[in-house]
């Protein structure tokens, strides 16, 4: 890991929101950093392991939800909302992966493409859970913490951004840490080639579900941060719009790769607010972008640096010829 | 105590719902069974035949009678295309990149008939909505007799073309084996290019036939996808035979769960049905078994 | 006597009413190279793959250095040691060669997903290992020096040894080859005798399916021949060359001229 370029890159993320009083720009700040969570999360199961999850905001609003509930209803403190909401995603992706992952081809992305909506459904229904339609409202913002005499305290965007970033870092790792292992070395062996990565020992199936149940359980993680932040949530939540946007973020920016759904991420997040006065037609630009990614950029923007020697490949442990 | 009229005719809305539900989920398993893909766009192509259908019938005032075949080859021509842009350039890749391709034609589709025609809901003018017709003990709308006898039709007519013409026995070799396909001479573009329009033709059929009975509106296809998908899914990926019980199944199924359960239960129990088959019968009734 | 590393016991497979492996009976000890031959529809793929666990029996048993293998899913096989490789060819195109080796150890892994977080010495020691032997690997291959070269640009005859590669990468016990000598010229095919040595030199077992007279009687201890389904003959290349029965359905008079 090159010690250096990963300490630039900390300072700068660190003192961007020092840089500008805008609350607007400091508001997409945040979502930059709300929406590489949701880009790096999805990016486990599209990239990793070329599953096409077309039902993956379901965990994105379930973990918004959990922690909705618990707080509003309840008092529970925003930690306590962390890790529900990780974790009933996580449950949740379990049992749809347990059905859909042990068998070869396309039932997964089917299968996942109700998800959304059933989620959708269940949400606007269950009203004396999910106060339906209307959604929840009055989320408080996270917990303040107090460390001696000073309190810090998160309902501002320029608070909130150091603290979702820091569960950004904490992301990369598990991704970083996790792709040079031998899980994501399975990760990669799966995806390329099942039957090959079956030949050499590698359990197929728990593999692809280990992948998932992480990818479901970071995008709770992102639900939760969401809810916090925006302190109002409704079963929108759940809408195709964060599946779209998962998707271009991983392919435009970069699947498989690290870097790649985070600079994804900070596209998608501009183009959103480039495009808002084009109404409809936004949707439409979005499926063409999609479209050109997926047909002529497979590898997306970091890809193709890499490719053309913009972009040094990350370089590991295994690149040392000399070792012998 | 049952009353068999009741009974009937839940049964007779079952049947045209069902054969309703083959014809729309058809094009996809014959798609997939030829080419390996799945086309999520699928259902906007059924959106796109009902449409179609509206212009044809509507700013150029045809007889309905005409305008569905005409909706049809447009569609089919569409679907030309997209395989082209979309489908061809993708095929050598990984196969999560044909889904990735399909889905981004589909949002380009939707949200383009949407800017083009705003959400509002349509209706299609057909000179048979109207008039009901007794058989026997059930009622029916001229429109849905004419819709399942038409679909019936098209159904049947697509299993002759795939079993009996040089075209359907070409696109079934491609489908058993593809490289055995083109050392014998098979043209194997040419066949997924056939092999695409008539999956848009038929999606688009269902679309101008079944249009009718609803208003229109440009997320039809999300709707229609999803039925597809259960079909598609317990009648086995690829099987024609699947597809046709599986869907008749599924309207019947529907129809009396509707009838003497819920209506609001309906869509839970095709995702349920679903859920379960890929648990215990991950090929559905008639698709190829893995080991 | 030492008990056998591989048992194979009245081994049957049916696909439909067709029976294409019936009821066949023989065993690899260790340390041994032995072919599996046969005429085209002898079931002697049908055979392998039963005993890779691509399918499963319909009969009989195998039984792997004491242990009941047959109907385990590969990964469980693999995991015990038995190694297979391809007909057609199986590589992890687009990557490179040397991670196409390391992707193939997986099961010699000495650390697990939680040391790569807290171990970090163990984990750090445990990929130098890993580099080392896929470095050592590719040299004993004369694939080294395409160690980052993507495996999708590799020549046939290169390939095919990167799949060999990838499979001693996971360290066999028991090698199981399908046919390894396809689509190779003469002198490849001779060097592939060689290497079927150096294998067994280094302590593994080896099962072949092959049509290449020129390998199979050189390399192998031992040979079976299968014809339709059946157990025909099993013997040294020698006792094989002079059974009638053999000669006369699978080896041809070419073979006796030679």
């Amino acid at each position: 890991m090159s010690g250096s370029r990963n300490a630039f890159a900390v300072i700068v993320l660190l003192a961007l929101p020092l840089l500008t009083g805008s609350d607007y720009l400091l508001h997409l700040l945040v979502l930059c950093v709300l929406f590489s969570i949701l880009a790096l999360s999805y990016n486990v199961t599209l990239g990793y392991i070329g599953e096409l999850s077309l039902g993956h905001s379901a965990f994105f609003g379930i973990g918004a939800y959990a922690s909705a509930i618990v707080s509003v209803r309840y008092g529970f403190s925003f930690w306590s909302g962390i890790f529900l909401g990780v974790t009933v995603a996580a449950a949740v992706g379990l049992v749809i992966g347990v059905a859909t992952l042990r068998i070869k081809g396309p039932q997964f992305a089917i299968v996942t493409l109700g998800l959304g909506g059933i989620m959708h459904l269940v949400c606007s229904h269950w009203v004396g859970l999910t106060n339906g339609p209307m959604g929840i409202t009055r989320i408080p913002p996270p917990t303040p913490i107090g460390l001696g005499e000073l309190v810090v305290s998160f309902d501002t965007a320029r608070s909130f951004y150091y603290l979702a970033l820091m569960f950004l870092v904490v992301i990369i790792a598990i991704c970083a840490v996790t792709r040079q292992s031998r899980l994501g070395r399975a990760f990669v062996s799966v995806r390329e080639n099942d039957h090959l990565a079956a030949s050499v020992g590698v359990d197929v199936f728990t593999t692809k579900l280990a992948a998932f149940v992480i990818s479901t359980a970071m995008a709770g993680l992102g639900g939760v941060l969401y809810a916090h932040y925006m302190r109002v949530i409704s079963p929108d939540v759940f809408g195709v719009h964060y599946v779209v946007a998962m998707l271009i973020m991983v392919t435009a920016g970069g699947r498989g790769t690290i870097l790649g759904p985070i600079v994804g991420a900070v596209i998608y997040v501009v183009l959103l607010e480039l495009l808002r006065p084009v109404g409809a037609l936004r949707l439409i630009a979005f499926g063409v972008i999609l479209a050109v990614c997926v047909i002529k950029f497979p590898d997306g923007i970091v890809g193709f640096l890499s490719r053309r020697n913009l972009l040094r490949r990350m370089p590991s442990r295994m690149d040392r010829k000399s070792a012998a | 105590m049952l009353d068999i009229d009741i009974l009937l005719q839940q049964v007779t809305n079952g049947l045209v719902n069902g054969i309703g539900y083959v014809l729309i989920a058809l094009g996809l398993t014959i798609v997939f069974g030829v080419m390996k893909v799945v086309n999520f766009a699928h259902g906007e192509f059924y959106m796109l035949g009902a449409y179609a259908t509206y212009i044809v019938t509507g700013a150029m005032g045809t007889n309905y009678l005409i305008a569905v075949p005409v909706a049809i080859l447009v569609v089919a021509a569409i679907g030309v295309l997209a395989n082209y842009v979309f489908f061809r350039p993708t095929r050598s890749q990984h196969e999560v990149v044909g889904l990735m391709s399909s889905v981004a034609l589909g949002l380009i589709l939707m949200n383009g008939v949407l800017f083009l025609f705003s959400a509002e809901p349509k209706t299609i003018a057909s000179p048979f909505s109207d008039k009901v017709i007794n058989v026997g003990p059930v009622f029916l709308t001229e429109q849905r007799l004419l819709s399942m006898v038409c679909a019936a039709f098209m159904v049947a007519g697509a299993w002759l073309f795939v079993t009996k013409t040089r075209l359907g026995k070409m696109m079934q070799a491609t489908a058993q084996n593809i490289d055995g396909a083109s050392l014998s001479g098979i043209n194997v573009d040419r066949v997924y290019m056939t092999t695409f329009a008539l999956g848009c033709g038929l999606a688009a059929s269902a679309g101008a036939l079944l249009g009718p009975l609803v208003s229109i509106y440009p997320t039809l296809g999300e709707w229609a996808v999803l039925k597809a998908f259960v079909v598609v899914i317990v009648g086995g990926l690829g099987s024609i035979p699947g597809a046709i019980i599986a869907g008749i199944a599924l309207g019947l199924i529907e129809a009396l769960s509707a009838g003497y359960i819920s209506t609001a239960l309906q869509d839970v129990f095709g995702y349920a049905a679903i859920i379960v088959v890929l648990m215990f019968m991950p090929q559905g009734l008639f698709g190829r078994r893995a080991k | 006597m030492t008990t056998a590393m591989l048992s194979i016991k009245n081994l049957s497979k049916s696909f439909g009413g067709l029976a294409a492996v019936d009821s066949v009976t023989f065993e690899v000890n260790e340390g041994e190279i032995v072919g599996l031959i046969g005429p085209n529809g002898a079931g002697k793929t049908t055979t392998f793959n039963l005993i890779a666990g691509a399918i499963s029996p319909s009969n009989g048993e195998i039984v792997y250095r004491g242990k009941a293998v047959a109907g385990l899913p590969e990964h469980r096989l693999a995991e015990m040691g038995i190694i297979r490789t391809f007909q057609i060819t199986s590589v992890f195109s687009k990557l490179t060669v040397l991670e196409n080796v390391v992707c193939g150890a997986h099961r010699t892994y000495r650390v697990n997903f939680w040391h790569s977080f807290v171990a970090w010495a163990k984990y750090r020691d445990n990929e130098d290992a890993l580099a080392r032997s896929a470095h050592e690997l590719l040299r004993e291959l004369n694939l080294d020096h395409l160690a980052d070269v993507i495996a999708d640009e590799l020549s046939y005859g290169d390939l095919r040894k990167l799949e060999i590669a990838i499979a001693l990468s996971a360290k066999p016990t028991l090698l199981l080859l399908d046919e390894p000598a396809a689509g190779l010229i003469p002198e490849e095919r001779a060097k592939l005798v060689a290497l079927l040595g150096k294998i067994r030199s280094l302590g593994t077992t080896i099962l072949l399916v092959e049509h290449s007279m020129q390998v199979v009687m050189s390399a192998c201890d031992r040979i079976v021949v299968l014809n339709t389904g059946k157990k025909i003959a099993e013997g040294s290349p020698t006792e094989i060359a002079a059974t009638d029965a053999v000669v006369e359905v699978y080896l041809g008079k070419e073979y006796k001229r030679a």
